[in-house]
């Protein structure tokens, strides 16, 4: 039986679904000549106030990366204040992905000693996170950076320093906050009614970045041992012995490899892609927003149907990020097309 | 101008002038020779030159690499990942190649994308990284041939300058102080001559 509360936040979610801008809303925009045809149609939608206060002459795919980014932001905290109880916990821990990506943002950056800038993080408010960012962007390097993340759900990080070290590269340390984020959710899920629908698509998320973990280290030729060792264990159907066989294996007998585990579709389109690490990111988040867009169809009336409406958010911001980069940077129309995950 | 006049004539002037034509005819040797060896120097660097078309298809292909990662990450996306790109380190020392001052470029340490996590990323900054070496490479020989085509251009002169006014010059003057010191002992051999001969008719 569900909460007053959950069918609140669930109806809440079925009026602002309609607000997302659709894929032939997308498709109009993909055929502007510049970005000021954009900023005029985006002036019919939810990105209005923010777009309008840009003046003319400084419209650029910049910018309104900032504005795209913060409009997902809000939507995630606006459904965040919609919900409550265990519902509430879940959403935290859903929108910690924000927080998550910021976080691997900075790494990557101290990792070589480098500043970072406020412009270069998704914009989340003090409000929106208990991380001091201010704090961590300042720091000297990442051993720095870890340590003021210690009264944090991140504090586990610091234990991860010395296989940062020994291999050199963050990735280890990506990787890891990627596993606290997975765990984390996965466990506040279990708290939940239904969370059927939700289990498919957080466990979905979480498969299909261990498959792009595996891809891309394999067509590194990684030792399959480290490939092994920076895989997010939360497993939904891809368990690790699977993982292990596709870390070992070829890269044409992942389709074989996955067969019956839903995945075989995914692999056998990167393994017949032309330039496999191009597209494998395209590939993987197609299908991810393919399951989230069957779920905004199917699960209307279960909390996986706002776990959908989030992922579809991230899809908008994403779609519109290529968007104005591509018409920025003069990319033809055929060509970023099939970029756009519709 | 001709050579009369520009020269005392005497034994010592022509003894120094002829020391001066064998002086510039050395130096004419050793011009040549330079300008051979910059030549073949040239040569060398031309098939590196030829390379450039190439070099612009590479790198077109690069930029295409770049533009999806742009296109899958934005921006600020992009700029993270590739704030974790491990810097390369050149070092230009200049080189000499017959008093030709060039520059050699020494890669004392390469780029390292290896810390770039996002696939597109890593394979643009891959394909870049591939092509600064050859980048490079390919400017060092440009400013390398614009240099030395500079020199040989200046050697060409002088060689040409040596050969068409100088040492014939010499040559004329050299001929002009001959002819002159052979008048001078036929003058002196003749006055000798006469001299005897009034001598002899007075006695």
């Amino acid at each position: 039986m569900r909460f007053p509360s959950t069918i609140y936040l669930i109806t809440r979610t079925h009026g602002r679904r309609i607000h997302l801008l659709t894929s032939e809303d997308m498709r109009v925009m993909a055929k502007s000549k510049s970005l000021s045809e954009v900023v005029d149609q985006l002036l019919r939608s939810d990105y209005a106030g923010e777009v309008s206060k840009l003046p003319t002459g400084e419209v650029d795919s910049v910018r309104l990366e900032k504005i795209f980014l913060g409009t997902l932001v809000e939507r995630f905290f606006t459904l965040m204040r919609d919900s409550k109880g265990n519902a509430r916990d879940f959403i935290e821990a859903y929108a910690a992905r924000l927080e998550v990506e910021n976080l691997k943002r900075i790494l990557r950056a101290k990792h070589v000693q480098e500043k970072i800038e406020d412009r270069n993080l998704i914009p989340l408010g003090r409000e929106h996170t208990l991380i001091n960012f201010q704090a961590l962007t300042k720091a000297e390097n990442v051993d720095e950076a870890v340590s003021l993340l210690r009264e944090t759900v991140y504090a586990s990080v610091s234990d991860r320093l010395d296989d940062y070290r020994r291999v050199g590269s963050p990735i280890v340390l990506e990787s890891f906050l990627d596993s606290l984020y997975f765990a984390r959710v996965w466990e506040r899920m279990g708290g939940l009614v239904d969370n059927e629908g939700i289990k498919w698509l957080v466990g979905e998320e979480a498969d299909l970045r261990n498959l792009q973990l595996v891809f891309t280290y394999k067509m590194r030729e990684v030792p399959p041992r480290l490939v092994e060792e920076i895989v997010i264990p939360t497993f939904y159907r891809l368990r690790r012995g699977i993982l292990r066989s596709l870390a070992q294996g070829r890269l044409e007998d992942t389709p074989e490899i996955l067969a019956g585990t839903s995945y075989d579709d995914v692999a056998e389109e990167i393994v017949r892609s032309r330039e496999p690490a191009i597209d494998l990111e395209t590939i993987l988040s197609k299908r991810l927003y393919k399951d989230a867009s069957f779920a905004l169809r199917n699960l209307f009336l279960e909390l996986g149907y706002v776990v959908a409406y989030l992922l579809l958010c991230e899809r908008e911001a994403g779609n519109l990020i290529t968007l104005t980069t591509a018409l920025d940077l003069k990319v033809p129309e055929e060509d970023f097309q099939r970029r756009l995950l519709l | 101008m001709s050579a009369a006049g520009r020269a005392a004539v005497t034994r010592g002037v022509l003894l120094r002038l002829r020391e001066q034509l064998e002086f510039t005819r050395k130096g004419q040797e050793l011009l040549k020779m330079k300008r051979d060896h910059l030549a073949a120097e040239t040569n060398k660097l031309l098939p590196k030159i030829a390379e450039r078309e190439r070099l612009d298809r590479k790198i077109m292909g690069a930029y295409e690499s770049l533009k999806v990662a742009y296109l899958n990450l934005g921006y600020s996306g992009l700029y993270s990942q590739a704030s974790t790109v491990d810097k390369m380190n050149v070092r230009i020392r200049p080189r000499s190649i017959m008093g030709v001052i060039v520059p050699e470029v020494l890669v004392e340490k390469e780029a390292n994308v290896d810390s770039i996590s996002s696939p597109s990323a890593h394979q643009a900054g891959l394909e870049l990284k591939n092509l600064m070496k050859e980048l490079i490479e390919l400017a060092e020989a440009e400013s390398r041939i614009e240099n030395i085509a500079y020199e040989l251009m200046m050697t060409n002169r002088k060689v040409n300058a040596l050969e068409r006014v100088l040492i014939p010059g010499l040559l004329e003057l050299i001929r002009y102080v001959e002819g002159r010191l052979e008048e001078e002992s036929l003058e002196e051999f003749f006055r000798t001559k006469r001299v005897k001969q009034v001598i002899r008719g007075v006695q």
